[in-house]
């Protein structure tokens, strides 16, 4: 089964998408936080991060750019509010492999989660 | 046979009833939503609901709030329907009454046998069954079993979405047209809150058109007389200035909107000047008693001119009676003491101080302390002693 980790500081969100995608048969993960998180990647080795930018302790930004000091090219997908361009392109430069704007649209989420998880 | 459930279904709807009557007095949209999205999920024991209202800023739908379990409940401000939307596209049809086996909602559970019926009248590949089916996963995408859409002249404002009961039960009819009616409370409250917005920023801007109409007007005195140029600026500074220090005194309790009427009196205090002559208003030499005679004439002919101005009432009194003296001997109706309104004896006050201490065609400016002195010289005659004690207090501390 394809593994997705679900990076947001807010419970109901990770709750949601976490019941959202287990529908999907997919192994659901979840992280309240950036130190949590680059835990679990580096454990679980998930196979995609949904990874909200907006977060209290370590940003979704401060996520990525650990993540890839530590030479780890997990597929990321970035949920976004709205950010500035500067985040925008340096998280382009750090490789990431969509965005997605909050408030979404469920359909476009799946797509773009699924269409990366199930990806060969 | 009894069904057992009756009692209980009968009690749960007064609940609902009594608690709907309540929330009439509710105004807030984001309130009423959120006390209908919990009392449907505890009373009526679905696994979750939710609202979902247009956003009219990023014309688009959003879920704003939902209650029940984890995992159902969809966070707030996280989901959101674009026009673009199957449930949205449905909703929005005005054929989409006639389509709905229900009269309010669109409900799982009938959504294949919509989709049955429009091939069967239409034929396979008709558009309808295609955009009926997409419904479907959305709504199951939502988790939702029934979705009640609340309208505003024909405007699709909310959205209720209904997870599946407890007890796995169908939703009646009844209860439908319940969800029905509190949708439609909360699409009423959100149009009224936009009307109230509305009228207010209305209001606002006519004030403020109002207010700047009439700075325009108090200017024109200016034009014709160069003396009295930036005079009625600096009268109505001194007032507005003398009366915040009485009313910080505690001398005086002023009623609403005192400020802004004053404010008024003083930028209009003179506008009668436009009717007196222009050989009087800069003659450098002595008045005579005729030419006198029409300058002081300035007061009423300031109050006929603004008279037809209701929203000028309160400040009318001060362009009037601002050459009255306390002492009775003043003009135009020679009025004493308390009988002069407040902001005339104010506006008295503040309009001889500028007068003192600038230029004019007869004499040149005095020394602001002489003015001062002045004035106090002549508290209880001339002026009012609370006025004349207020702008003495401003003086000293260097406020004037």
């Amino acid at each position: 089964m394809p593994k997705l980790l679900i990076v947001d500081d807010e419970i109901d969100v990770c709750d949601f998408a976490k019941h959202f995608f287990t529908k999907r048969n997919i192994e659901v993960s979840v992280a309240s936080g950036g130190r949590e998180a680059l835990n679990i990647i580096e454990t679980q080795k998930p196979d995609l991060v949904l990874l909200d930018i907006r977060m209290e302790e370590m940003t979704g930004m401060e996520v990525l750019r650990q993540l890839r000091a530590q030479n780890n090219n997990v597929k990321v997908i970035m949920v976004t509010g709205v950010e500035d361009e500067g985040t925008l392109k340096e998280s382009q430069s750090l490789g990431v492999k969509g965005y997605i704007h909050k408030p979404l649209v469920l359909e476009e989420l799946e797509k773009i989660v699924m269409g990366e998880l199930l990806e060969k | 046979m009894i069904p057992m459930k009756l009692p209980t279904k009968i009690d749960y709807k007064k609940e609902l009833e009594a608690a709907s009557k309540t929330m009439i007095m509710i105004h807030d949209p984001k309130t009423l939503m959120r006390l209908i999205v919990r009392m449907i999920v505890s009373k009526v024991k679905v696994k979750h609901a939710g609202m979902i209202l247009y956003d009219a800023q990023r014309d688009t739908y959003i879920v704003r709030i939902s209650r029940g379990e984890r995992g159902l409940k969809i966070p707030a401000g996280y989901a959101r329907l674009d026009h673009k939307s199957s449930l949205i596209r449905v909703f929005s049809r005005k054929e989409y009454k006639s389509l709905s086996f229900r009269q309010n909602a669109l409900v799982l559970d009938d959504l294949n046998k919509m989709i049955w019926q429009e091939s069967v009248l239409n034929g396979v590949n008709n558009g309808i069954g295609e955009l009926l089916h997409l419904a479907k996963e959305e709504m199951q995408m939502f988790s939702a079993i029934a979705c009640v859409p609340a309208y505003c002249q024909d405007t699709l404002l909310a959205i209720l979405l209904l997870g599946e009961k407890m007890d796995g039960e169908h939703f009646d009819q009844d209860e439908l047209d319940f969800f029905s009616a509190l949708a439609s409370d909360v699409a009423m409250a959100i149009k009224n809150a936009q009307l109230f917005t509305d009228l207010k920023k209305e209001a606002e801007r006519n004030r403020d058109l109002f207010l700047r109409t009439t700075t325009v007007l108090a200017s024109t005195i200016e034009a014709k007389d160069r003396y009295t140029r930036g005079h009625t600026e600096r009268v109505t500074d001194y007032a507005l200035a003398i009366a915040r220090q009485m009313a910080a005194n505690g001398s005086l309790t002023f009623p609403n909107n005192f400020f802004e009427n004053l404010y008024l009196a003083g930028l209009l205090h003179d506008i009668g000047k436009i009717a007196v002559p222009e050989s009087i208003l800069g003659k450098p030499g002595k008045l005579t008693e005729e030419e006198i005679k029409i300058m002081r004439e300035h007061t009423l002919r300031g109050v006929e001119i603004l008279k037809p101005l209701a929203e000028l009432e309160e400040s009318l009194k001060g362009v009037k009676y601002h050459h009255e003296r306390y002492d009775g001997k003043g003009y135009p109706d020679g009025l004493k003491g308390d009988e002069i309104p407040i902001m005339a004896a104010i506006i008295a006050a503040a309009d001889t101080l500028d007068a003192m201490t600038s230029d004019r065609p007869y004499r040149k400016s005095m020394d602001k302390n002489y003015a001062i002195e002045e004035i106090k010289r002549n508290s209880g005659t001339q002026f009012h002693p609370v006025v004349v004690q207020a702008l003495v207090e401003l003086f000293e501390r260097g406020e004037i």
